[in-house]
């Protein structure tokens, strides 16, 4: 049993400590063969050349400010709906329940062109707000289904005592509610984040200025350009990586938590 | 302001509820998330439907010509032969990944030292992107410099260049994609795992049936409606793949791993032909409900009392 789980746990990590000792070995030692385990000496010449010599930081802040922005747009946006679905009931509203669970079983593939096609229209095209724009819509679904959950939770009484105060309606959903929601929107925020931050596609469809790339698809690129660097390559995936590895980490009982709760729902 | 700690008269609030009449809170509170998702995510497939029905030149509409994208597709061979790389590639996976999967499931769901610590490091496959993913395997199977090829040479004299022979990428992308993927898998099949009454596992001890015998007629059965969500949203998952299969191989070798999603992909950006690769996508969200709905058909069948 300890064997098969350290065999587990070998099997799921190995690629990523291989990749993390290889963004810390010298380059000679990097295309050393047979294949040394441990880097010695230990260098940070990779990370440095990753950072001064590639547009690296570039894609990094971009994607930053996208996943930023998308993130909290998407959550004052999905808040309010999360918050109306979870209370009222209304002519239509399992339509449209099921409507938004129909746009979370279109393949990402399917709107890509017309994506690319809509934004060149409105002249968004190669911009970070058409990102921004794109990927919070995108994130709604999850979010809003996500919250509804969390509000249904919220006992009823509690915003009735306060209406019997005199609270008026907005306000008890503010000054009462949201605070209440703050644990289900630190953790929904995490998987918009995660979701945005590791996109490939959408990236790769709306900017096609260096200037304007995300991280993945900066990643992607570099494998095209002259030749390999693999120890620099390394480095920038683990540096593309510390984000999301850090959340998670901070969250995985959560999102562990989270993602088996939804198990037993279904 | 009260604080919620102040008693509350529920039998008479719940009597006297106020209802709120004609109040415009839920369509304020909801519209703009609606508008929102309207826009990026369903306009779009009717703008990939119109689209596609028009010869296009870049982003431009040159002339209508109907079905003429889809005739095009049905007649083009490659295009069946990468619906075959997708079905292989879906197919394997599936294979490899559920038996995996549950395995680790019961692994994890057993007393093992240390157990939480171990469930977080076996789930973290999840949290890296396909990007990410492809460049460490791509490494780490690297024919000249990686552990893996000087682990087959030790073993069977010869390095091999997996990533260049068709067959061998294919193998590589569906051991890679299991690897990407088994994790989310996991934690559903355990959740549904840990649902099941230890009562029941107990009854068959004491009955003298042996721990193979227990997993296959008290866990199974019961975990049997996750099992089939694990199904359906694999399947989607694999068949719908862009960025790995782009990344780690680009489709090739001379076509090997030339999926369909990646078809799309590459008729709509590299090729240029945007009505034809809004045609295919189309065509693939067809597929995407046929296949759920044949899914939930063939499932909905009554479990066998075994």
């Amino acid at each position: 049993m300890i064997a098969l789980t350290l065999l587990a746990c070998l099997f799921a990590a190995g690629p990523v400590i291989w990749g993390l000792l290889t963004s810390f070995k010298t380059p000679t030692q990097v295309v050393s063969y047979p294949p040394q385990l441990w880097p010695s000496p230990t260098t940070v010449e990779n990370f440095a050349g990753v950072w001064r010599e590639s547009n690296f930081p570039v894609f990094f802040r971009n994607s930053v400010v996208v996943t930023l922005a998308s993130v909290v747009l998407c959550l004052a946006l999905a808040v309010h709906a999360a918050y109306g679905l979870a209370r009222f009931t209304f002519r239509g509203k399992t339509l449209l329940m099921l409507g938004i669970l129909a746009t979370s079983m279109i393949p990402g593939i399917a709107i890509l062109v017309p994506l690319y096609n809509l934004s060149v229209q409105v002249k968004l095209y190669n911009t970070l707000t058409g990102m921004v724009l794109v990927y919070t819509a995108w994130n709604i679904p999850l979010v809003v289904w996500l919250l509804k959950g969390f509000f249904e939770k919220v006992p009823l009484e509690l915003e009735e005592a306060a209406r019997m105060d005199g609270c008026g309606r907005y306000k008890c959903f503010y000054l009462i509610v949201l605070p209440l929601a703050r644990p289900g929107m630190l953790a929904a925020a995490i998987m918009a984040m995660m979701a945005v931050w590791n996109d490939f596609l959408i990236g790769f469809t709306l900017a096609v200025s260096e200037q304007k790339r995300l991280l993945p698809f900066g990643l992607y690129t570099y494998i095209s350009n002259v030749g390999v660097d693999w120890g620099q390559l390394m480095a920038a995936t683990v540096l593309a990586l510390l984000p999301v590895l850090f959340a998670f980490l901070i969250m995985q009982k959560w999102l562990v938590q989270g993602l088996m709760a939804g198990a037993v729902k279904a | 302001m009260s604080s919620p700690a102040v008693p509350l008269d529920l039998a008479a609030l719940a009597t006297k509820r106020p209802r709120p009449k004609g109040t415009s809170l839920p369509a304020v509170f909801i519209a703009p998330a609606i508008v929102a998702v309207f826009l990026v995510s369903i306009y779009p497939i009717f703008d990939a439907a119109v689209l596609s029905l028009f010869q296009t030149r870049y982003a431009e509409k040159l002339r209508f010509v109907g079905a003429a994208n889809y005739v095009a597709l049905w007649n083009d061979a490659s295009i069946w032969a990468s619906a075959g790389k997708s079905l292989i590639y879906t197919g394997a996976s599936l294979a490899l990944v559920l038996p995996l999967s549950l395995g680790l499931a019961m692994l994890l769901n057993s007393a093992i030292p240390l157990r939480s610590t171990a469930r977080t490091i076996i789930v973290l496959p999840w949290v890296v992107s396909q990007t990410v993913v492809a460049l460490l395997w791509a490494w780490l199977l690297n024919a000249d410099f990686g552990p893996i090829a000087y682990a087959a040479q030790s073993l069977t004299g010869s390095r091999p260049a997996l990533l260049a022979s068709p067959v061998g990428a294919m193998a590589a992308l569906i051991v890679v994609n299991v690897w990407a993927s088994y994790p989310q898998a996991t934690l559903l099949l355990l959740a549904a795992i840990q649902t099941v009454p230890g009562e029941l596992h107990e009854a068959a001890h004491i009955d003298g049936a042996s721990a193979w015998k227990r997993f296959r007629f008290v866990t199974l059965p019961l975990i049997k409606p996750t099992l089939q969500v694990v199904l359906i949203q694999l399947t989607l998952l694999y068949f719908n793949m862009v960025t790995l299969v782009f990344t780690l191989t680009g489709g090739g070798p001379l076509a090997a791993t030339d999926t369909l999603a990646l078809r799309v992909l590459k008729i709509s950006f590299e090729d240029w032909n945007l009505g034809r690769g809004a045609a295919l996508g189309l065509v693939i969200t067809a597929i995407n409900f046929a296949m759920s709905a044949l899914y939930v058909r063939a499932l909905r069948q009554p479990a066998q009392v075994a």
